[in-house]
């Protein structure tokens, strides 16, 4: 048998590749982001599985919304806490479900095999990522659009104003958007969908429940005797006669500085959009739960007051409201910041070709 | 082109090679997949990729589709580095051996989905997708949902996405798994048609027999290295061939009359009537023919005992992993 071995010429240089478009593969297009994003939305709107999760969702939100708005008509209370009650409602069942639409968008498609003949195409990585985070927003955005019957309708009962309830809707839609990135980021970077999952959950839980927890636990460590001044009556004038007189003296106190920990409570989503939809100048005692938590949030965030007030003998002034400094910008720029880490590990992790895998992954 | 160019002053110089692949390694911790292959596909050949489980072809495929980077060695697949350059990228089609598919998605979608992604206007991509649903016979099965098409359907789908950007340079990682046997002539006919329009087609396989036909060269791997590189449709190859007769005795007489060398035949059914005779090419068969039946042997067939490739593959030196 006679081979013949082909030449292989080992001097001959490489050509050089021609000079061309080289670079346009790596940039983003919208023509790339759209097909993606056509793709994604295509295979979830065919699927029953989707319908049927809107469905359970506009019942359970009307079921909550009317639960609340009659709660108010039966006590004859006035209705301020009904918008307040069922946008938080929303938004809840948003963090539930918004991690799903976006969690398993690259690992499992990995999985599945149809992630590589995306990535040999002239599709960047970050028409992928970009692609995949919108389509999964717009389906989070379709579980708000099913909502806003019912959120309207709560706004007129009562409990904001029509700047408040604009601006909440949009911040509720981004807040959602940035869960979809933080779920995207951990798909990339996770090998199996359980584990996306899961991070993206604890991820949502770190942001509502965790920061919370926190913020109380890490209060006595913020918490310092110092010499403060104090408004009341000072310990001589109570060891002395019988006219008690509010005075301004300086004593030792615990004062917990939550001026270093407000953020904690600041990144929270709830209080978030507290913020965004509370009404102006009103009197956080007999107000909806948005002045509640924005005063308390204020409170901690501006910390120990100059002047401690103990003076029980004359009634103590109504605690003053502070709307000229919002803390929802600095809220949602944090939650934003998360959400642009998420999609640029997202593309990072899409770049090919891939110089090292995942432990136990194939490319295909 | 597969047409050898006559060289003469004038010519042009030879075009460059389809694929071009110089010292290439890459490991996965401790494995070395892929440890030092040298590889050169003509421009306008098909060439079989044929190596024993886990020899590195997917691996191999992979660094030449842009997927995987080399840890060592360079690569030019139709005149550009995969690994960088969207023109690259742009010429190369590639189909995985698993693969899924959208869920959901019509047969039609999925190439129109692959011709966005390949920044095709949306017309001509519809019209591409027609015409490659129509050369892969999936048109009457253009609406249906993509997974729930059969394996063999799956793989012509898989087929008709790898050329949705009529690429230079094709990629084939055993794509004529669970294909019925009409589907696989079509589909050697389609990347004969191929190549003799200039694409440069890599296929792996293990079916040697069905390479055979339509190959013109072949790359053995063995450890992730290359072992041998063979051009098959040229030069002359000595190849084993079985002689089957009614009167064992007779051909024995002839053959020693006419100082043919005869082996017997250790795997036939039929002892005595069957042999085994080295020739060189297709005209000595047809000699040796034409002289036992003429010195009135009666010759029942005459057919070569394996594939050129077959018989290469066992060969080698080349050890399953
Ligand atoms: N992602 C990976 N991680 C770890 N090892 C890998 C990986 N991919 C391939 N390998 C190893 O590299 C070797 C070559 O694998 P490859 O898939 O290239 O073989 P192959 O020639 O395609 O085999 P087959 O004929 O079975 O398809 C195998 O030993 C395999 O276990
Ligand atoms: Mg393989």
């Amino acid at each position: 048998m006679t081979t013949f071995d082909v030449p292989l010429e080992p001097g001959h240089p490489l050509d050089p590749a021609p000079p061309g478009p080289d670079t346009s593969a790596r940039a983003i297009s919208w023509q790339g982001v759209r097909t993606i994003a056509v793709l994604e939305l295509r295979q979830r709107i065919r699927s029953t599985r989707w319908r049927v999760a809107l469905a359970v969702w506009f019942a359970l939100v009307g079921l909550v919304s009317i639960l609340i708005g009659g709660a108010f008509a039966a006590l004859g209370g006035d209705p301020t806490w009904s918008f307040g009650l069922v946008l938080m409602f929303v938004l809840g069942l948003g963090l539930v479900v918004a991690p799903t639409l976006a969690s398993t968008a690259i690992n499992g498609d990995r999985n599945a095999g149809t992630l590589a003949i995306l990535q040999v195409t002239l599709l960047s990585p970050a028409d992928i990522a970009v692609g995949k985070l919108l389509a999964g927003w717009a389906a989070a955005l379709a579980f708000l659009a099913v909502s806003l019957p019912f959120l309207i309708w709560s706004a007129l009962l009562g409990g904001t104003t029509v700047a408040g309830f604009f601006l909440s809707i949009v911040v509720l839609a981004l807040l959602l958007g940035v869960v979809c990135a933080i779920g995207l980021g951990f798909s990339a970077l996770t090998a199996r969908t359980a584990g996306s999952s899961v991070l993206t959950y604890v991820a949502v839980a770190s942001l509502t429940v965790i920061s919370l927890i926190l913020f109380a636990l890490t209060a006595p460590l913020v918490t310092t005797t110092e010499e403060v001044e104090v408004y009341g009556v000072s310990e001589e004038a109570m060891a002395g006669d019988q006219t008690y007189e509010c005075e301004t003296f300086t004593a030792q106190r615990e004062v917990t500085h939550t001026e270093r920990t407000w953020w904690l409570l600041a990144i929270n989503p709830f209080v978030i959009l507290a913020d965004t939809g509370a009404q102006p100048g009103l009197d956080p005692r007999d107000s909806g739960p948005f002045e509640a938590i924005r005063s308390a949030t204020n409170q901690v965030r501006s910390g120990p007051p100059d002047v401690h007030q103990e003076c029980w003998l004359d009634s103590a002034p109504p605690p003053t409201v502070d709307d000229a400094a919002p803390i929802w910008p600095w809220g949602l720029a944090a939650n934003l910041l998360l959400g642009a880490v998420g999609l640029a590990v997202a593309i990072r992790r899409l770049r090919v070709p891939y110089r090292t895998l995942p432990g136990g992954t194939r490319v295909a | 082109m597969s047409t050898p160019q006559p060289a003469g002053p004038g010519a042009p110089p030879d075009p460059p090679p389809g694929i071009l692949a110089r010292d290439l390694h890459r490991s996965f911790g401790t494995v070395r997949a892929v440890a030092g292959v040298d590889l050169t596909v003509r421009r306008g050949s098909v060439t079989a990729l044929v190596g024993p489980n886990g020899s590195g072809k997917t691996t191999l495929l992979l660094i030449l589709a842009g997927l995987l980077a080399p840890d060592h060695g360079s690569v030019l697949v139709a005149g550009a580095d995969p690994g960088s350059s969207a023109t690259a990228r742009s010429r190369v089609g590639w189909m995985p051996d698993a693969f899924g598919t959208w869920d959901s998605l019509t047969a039609v979608e999925v190439l129109t989905t692959m011709a966005g992604a390949y920044r095709l206007p949306a017309g001509q991509g519809r019209a591409r997708a027609w015409e490659l649903l129509r050369t892969v016979h999936l048109d009457d099965l253009a609406a249906a949902p993509a997974h729930t098409l059969s394996r063999g359907q799956k793989q012509r789908l898989g087929m008709a996405r790898a050329l949705i950007n009529s690429p230079e340079v094709l990629l084939l990682d055993e794509p004529a798994s669970g294909l019925d046997p009409r589907s696989r002539i079509e589909m050697r006919s389609l990347l004969r048609g191929l190549a003799a329009a200039g694409t440069t087609v890599l296929i792996s396989s293990h079916v040697l027999a069905e390479l055979d036909e339509m190959v013109d060269d072949a790359v053995f791997l063995s450890r992730g290295r290359t072992v041998s590189s063979e051009q098959l449709r040229v030069g002359v190859t000595e190849r084993r061939w079985r002689l089957r007769t009614l009167d064992g005795p007779a051909l024995q007489r002839w053959a020693s009359a006419a100082r043919v060398t005869l082996h017997p035949d250790t795997d036939a059914p039929d002892g005595a009537g069957s042999v085994l005779v080295d020739l060189t090419d297709d005209a000595a068969a047809a000699a040796l023919l034409a002289a036992a039946v003429g010195a009135g042997v009666p010759v029942v067939s005459l057919a070569p005992v394996s594939g050129r490739l077959e018989q290469a593959y066992l060969s080698l030196d080349t050890e399953r992993r």
